[in-house]
Parts: structure tokens; C-alpha cells; sequence
């Protein structure tokens, strides 16, 4: 088992990033239910993406580029990024359908205009940055690959402090404001007519999941990020018919996808994030076979 | 519970010249609309597509405002109605949440579960408050069914059971029979009588279906953007209908002459005021 010998004989060089695959999958199995309920799936996507553009912009501005407070910075900026894209995919999805709360009728335009705009921005942004590097003599930035499918390698303690703070507060969030965001979630204009803040408790849905995507986008890149706020719960539906239920099994199924995931890359010698996401797939095949073997 | 709030057998519903225009609209949704619902008492609103009557069922839970006029609900502002859960709402099926992985209990118990912030739990209160309101409606057995799987009328049910649970005493409808057989429009009648025997809730229903009005309501209305009449329901002559719906054939067909004769069996005086609501039903479809 290589596995073993990476964790064993090399000092704490590789718990971080595994550790940190870990937390960060949790973050995603936690999220995902309300996301795949929500059908926000897709603007996982785009704040993915948006993210990119914070990347871009970030590097050209001479942001977090090997030191840790550089990193730090990066990540604020990728939050505000994240956090501006998600909002702005929900106002402008709004704008366009003008419909009652929770109906996403413009949405898909909207994500597919941000998501397109700030790749574009990101990637003309990340060329020109890294030619100001080579001609002024700094260091290069990361490999524009490290950045769209994550390098988790090069994960650290503080991103998994950050990555656990974020699950701890997105957990608590969620399990707190439980009740008023389940009826908010299923029945949007019945819950409002029953006095539950929807659009406040949508937007603080929006932000939370910003927030643990853009994390994501640290150790997953910015492609898979959105993948594991998917999987998860989408694997999680097809195994149980209780909200509880679903709950368990998506932290079951990230934790599961997490450790395969990471095995799957020491062994084979594969990228983590891309093994996760492979992983978490399987899962989710599994899930559909067990469902088929069960009904016929 | 709700202090100060008389919650004893219901309340009163009063719409005071009311006018309301969507943003944006040139035209008035509603213009100069006035109601009166007694406390106990089922009011029908029935009238053509677009002719206000979701609107005007927003106005009454809270959610908008009106441009002109007021609207208050047991003594209340309608915002302040809503807060207090004064008002139950029971959406259309096709506006609910049916694919969540949720049992009827738990779609019963969400403005309960909402009432609560925080770490509490709903407790053993909660629980007999769902399995009360659940037995008032006739669905004590289906509590542990995924709410997604109900038919049209079992749905409505469960929704009923979730304004009742919450302790509204306004209920509000909004087209309740979409979607349901004729034998379901046979329980919805017998569903609202037991709703009067055993809670007493003041209820307003919307519908297009004349049936459902009928089977229900003591007193109708009809509402085309202003109210054209608003009486019991033997007063709902085939000439008021056919001037309420005008503009729905229209819009199908192109403009039209509206034969009130065709429909004259509706004004069968037999119908009359002293009938058990339940005993309405069927007019119209003889």
C-alpha cells in the first residue's frame, strides 16, 4: 500500500491535503442536499468559475503567490468573487422571470453568462500575469492546470483550518435555521405566506454555498469544485426516502468519496481532486444499480 | 399561542376598497374591491384567469400590499396576521415542494418546525398538535408517507392539516380542486363540513370550478378585477356568469355570444340558503 508509506514516512507533508480533502468533501456532503433540492447545482458552477476570474485578477495584482498571507489574501478575494457571482446569477435570474420567491426561471441564462464572461476574464487575466512575472523576474504563477483542477499537494495547515472553520460555521448554520429553511426550500410561497424571511434565508444559502465552493475550488480546482456540492446528496436521494436519511448518507457518501478518492491517487498516482470526484461518481453509479437491482 | 389574539372559532376577514397594481402594469389588478367575511364563514371567490384572484389571496396572507384600501384579518395588518400565523395557506399542488424526501408529518409540522429557531425540538405538544390536526382532516394513517406520493385530494388534505395544526384561523385556498375526480369533489364537500363542525375556521376559497365554490361556501363573490357580486350562491344566476367569464371564452374563442338559457338549470331555487353546505354540490353538473 503506497497509501501508507505516504502517510507514514513522510512526516505531516501529506495529512494536510488529505485532511483537507476530507473536510472539504464533508463541507460539500453537508451542502450538497440543500443544493440538489434547490437546484442550485448549476450555480455551483458559476461561482466556480466566477472564482476564476478572481484567480486572474488576484495574480495580476501581485496576490498569493507562495507566501501564506498571499494565500490568505487570494482566498478573501476569491470569497468576495464567489460570494458577488452567486448573488448577482440570483438577482439577474430574478430580473429576468420577475416570478414569485424561489422561482429560478432565468437562471440557466444567467449562470451561463457569468460562468462564460469571468472563464474568459480569468484566463486573459492569468496570461497577462504571467508574463508581467517572467518580464519583471518574480516567480511564475501556479500552472494554469493546478488552478482548474486543484493541486492539492500544495495544501497547507491553514486550509484546513479554513476548511474545517467553514464546515463547522455551515454546519451550524444550516442544523440552527433548520426548520425555517425546510419549509423555505419545499415550499417557498407557502412558507412565506406562514411569515418565514424566504429571500433572506435563500440569500444566506447562496452565500454559504458560495463561500464552501470557492474553499473547494482550493483543493478540488475550479472545474470539480462544483461537483462535490452534487454528488453527494444526488447519490444520497436515490438511497433514502427521509430527509434525515439523505442527510446521513450524503456525509457517508463524501467521507466514503474523500477517502477513496485519496487512496485511489496515492496509489495510482492520479491528481486528488480529480480522484475524488471519480470516486464520488462511482459511488453514485452504485447508488443507481443498487436502486434498479431493488425496484426490478 | 398567540396572546391577545381572540383565536376562539375564528375570525374576520375585511377587504376595504381595495385597488392594487403589479409594478411595472399599466392596469389595475384589482380595483375598489370590498369583502366581508364573518367570523365561521365560508366565502367562494370565483371568476375568470387574470381577473385578480390570486392576488387577491396575496393581499389577504400578507405578502403584497394594497395600492389603495385596507385589508385586515381578525382586527390585524395583514403583515402583522402573517407573522403571528394567523392566516393558513394552502397553495396550489403544482406550487409545492413534492420532490423533498419528506413524510406528511413533516410537511404538516414545517410552520411549527419554522416557528422555532435555534437548537429546539419540536416536542411531544407538537407532535399531538399534528396528530390532531391530521385526524380532523381524515388522514391520521397516511402521517408517515412521503408527502410527494398523496393524490390530488389526500395533498390538499395534508395542507389543510398544516393550516389547522398551525393554529390559523383564516384558511385560505386557492383553487383546491385542481386535480381532483369528480368523487374527490364529493370529499372536498364533506372535508369543509367537517372543517365547520370541528374547527370552526373562517375560510376563503379561490377557484375557477364552480363546483368547488358551491360545495363549500355559504356566500360567493365573483371577482373580475372589480367585484361583480357577492351573495349567497343561489344568486350566482347563469347571467352574472356569463358576464363574470366573459372575458375567459373570449380569450379562448374570440369574442362570442354567451346563451344564458343553456345553463338555466343552475338557478334551480331548490338550492337555496337554508341548504347544509355540503348538499350544494352538484350544481351546475346535472
Amino acid at each position: 500500500m503506497r497509501t501508507i508509506e505516504f502517510l507514514t514516512q513522510n512526516g505531516a507533508a501529506y495529512w494536510w491535503p488529505v485532511l483537507a480533502a476530507l473536510l472539504t468533501t464533508l463541507l460539500g456532503g453537508v451542502l450538497s442536499v440543500a443544493v440538489v433540492l434547490k437546484r442550485l447545482a448549476f450555480i455551483g458552477q458559476g461561482v466556480s468559475h466566477a472564482a476564476f476570474g478572481g484567480v486572474g485578477l488576484a495574480l495580476l495584482a501581485g496576490v498569493g503567490v507562495g507566501s501564506a498571507a498571499g494565500d490568505l489574501v487570494l482566498l478573501l478575494v476569491l470569497i468576495v468573487f464567489g460570494v458577488g457571482a452567486a448573488l448577482g446569477i440570483d438577482l439577474l435570474a430574478r430580473s429576468r422571470s420577475a416570478r414569485g420567491p424561489g422561482a429560478a426561471g432565468g437562471a440557466d441564462t444567467a449562470i451561463g453568462i457569468v460562468l462564460a464572461v469571468s472563464m474568459a476574464m480569468g484566463f486573459v487575466l492569468y496570461r497577462l500575469a504571467a508574463r508581467e512575472a517572467v518580464a519583471g523576474g518574480r516567480p511564475a504563477p501556479p500552472g494554469i492546470e493546478s488552478v482548474l483542477f486543484g493541486d492539492i499537494l500544495s495544501v497547507g495547515p491553514i486550509d484546513v483550518l479554513i476548511a474545517g472553520a467553514t464546515l463547522v460555521a455551515g454546519a451550524g448554520v444550516l442544523w440552527g435555521y433548520r426548520g425555517p429553511r425546510g419549509f423555505a426550500g419545499c415550499e417557498p410561497e407557502a412558507a412565506e405566506a406562514f411569515g418565514v424571511r424566504v429571500r433572506a434565508l435563500e440569500r444566506l444559502l447562496l452565500v454559504l454555498a458560495a463561500v464552501a465552493i470557492v474553499v473547494a475550488v482550493r483543493t478540488a480546482g475550479v472545474v470539480l469544485a462544483s461537483a462535490i456540492f452534487v454528488l453527494p446528496a444526488a447519490t444520497a436521494l436515490r438511497l433514502s426516502n427521509r430527509l434525515s436519511g439523505v442527510m446521513v448518507w450524503s456525509l457517508a457518501v463524501a467521507a466514503l468519496g474523500a477517502i477513496g478518492g485519496v487512496v485511489l491517487s496515492f496509489e495510482a498516482g492520479w491528481s486528488t481532486g480529480p480522484s475524488i470526484v471519480l470516486a464520488l461518481g462511482a459511488a453514485y453509479g452504485a447508488a443507481r444499480v443498487w436502486n434498479a437491482l431493488r425496484a426490478g | 399561542m398567540h396572546e391577545g389574539v381572540p383565536r376562539d372559532g375564528g375570525s374576520e376577514v375585511v377587504f376595504d376598497s381595495v385597488s392594487f397594481t403589479y409594478p411595472g402594469a399599466g392596469e389595475r389588478a384589482l380595483t375598489d374591491v370590498s369583502i366581508g367575511v364573518r367570523a365561521g364563514e365560508h366565502l367562494g371567490i370565483v371568476g375568470p384567469n387574470g381577473g385578480g384572484k390570486s392576488t387577491l389571496l396575496k393581499l389577504l396572507v400578507g405578502v403584497l400590499v394594497p395600492a389603495a384600501g385596507r385589508v385586515s384579518v381578525a382586527g390585524c395588518e395583514p403583515g402583522v396576521a402573517r407573522r403571528e400565523r394567523l392566516v393558513g395557506y394552502v397553495p396550489q399542488r403544482s406550487e409545492a415542494g413534492l420532490d423533498w424526501p419528506i413524510s406528511v408529518r413533516q410537511a404538516v409540522a414545517l410552520p411549527l418546525a419554522a416557528g422555532r429557531t435555534g437548537f429546539t425540538r419540536g416536542g411531544a405538544q407538537e407532535r399531538a398538535r399534528v396528530d390532531e390536526a391530521l385526524g380532523v382532516v381524515g388522514i391520521t394513517d397516511l402521517g408517515e408517507r412521503r408527502i410527494g406520493t398523496l393524490s390530488g385530494g389526500l395533498f390538499l388534505r395534508a395542507m389543510i392539516a398544516r393550516a389547522v395544526a398551525s393554529g390559523a384561523c383564516v384558511l385560505a385556498l386557492d383553487e383546491p380542486t385542481v386535480g381532483v375526480d369528480a368523487e374527490g369533489q364529493q370529499r372536498f364537500a364533506d372535508l369543509m363540513r367537517r372543517l365547520r363542525e370541528r374547527v370552526g375556521l373562517t375560510v376563503v376559497i379561490v377557484s375557477h370550478d364552480l363546483r368547488a365554490i358551491a360545495a363549500g361556501c355559504d356566500r360567493v363573490a365573483c371577482l373580475a378585477r372589480t367585484l361583480h357580486y357577492h351573495d349567497a350562491p343561489s344568486g350566482l344566476t347563469p347571467q352574472v356568469l356569463a358576464q363574470v367569464f366573459r372575458h375567459d371564452v373570449e380569450g379562448v374563442f374570440g369574442a362570442v355570444h354567451i346563451d344564458a338559457h343553456e345553463a338555466a338549470d343552475c338557478d334551480d331555487p331548490s338550492h337555496g340558503h337554508g341548504q347544509p353546505p355540503g348538499e350544494l354540490r352538484g350544481r351546475g353538473d346535472a
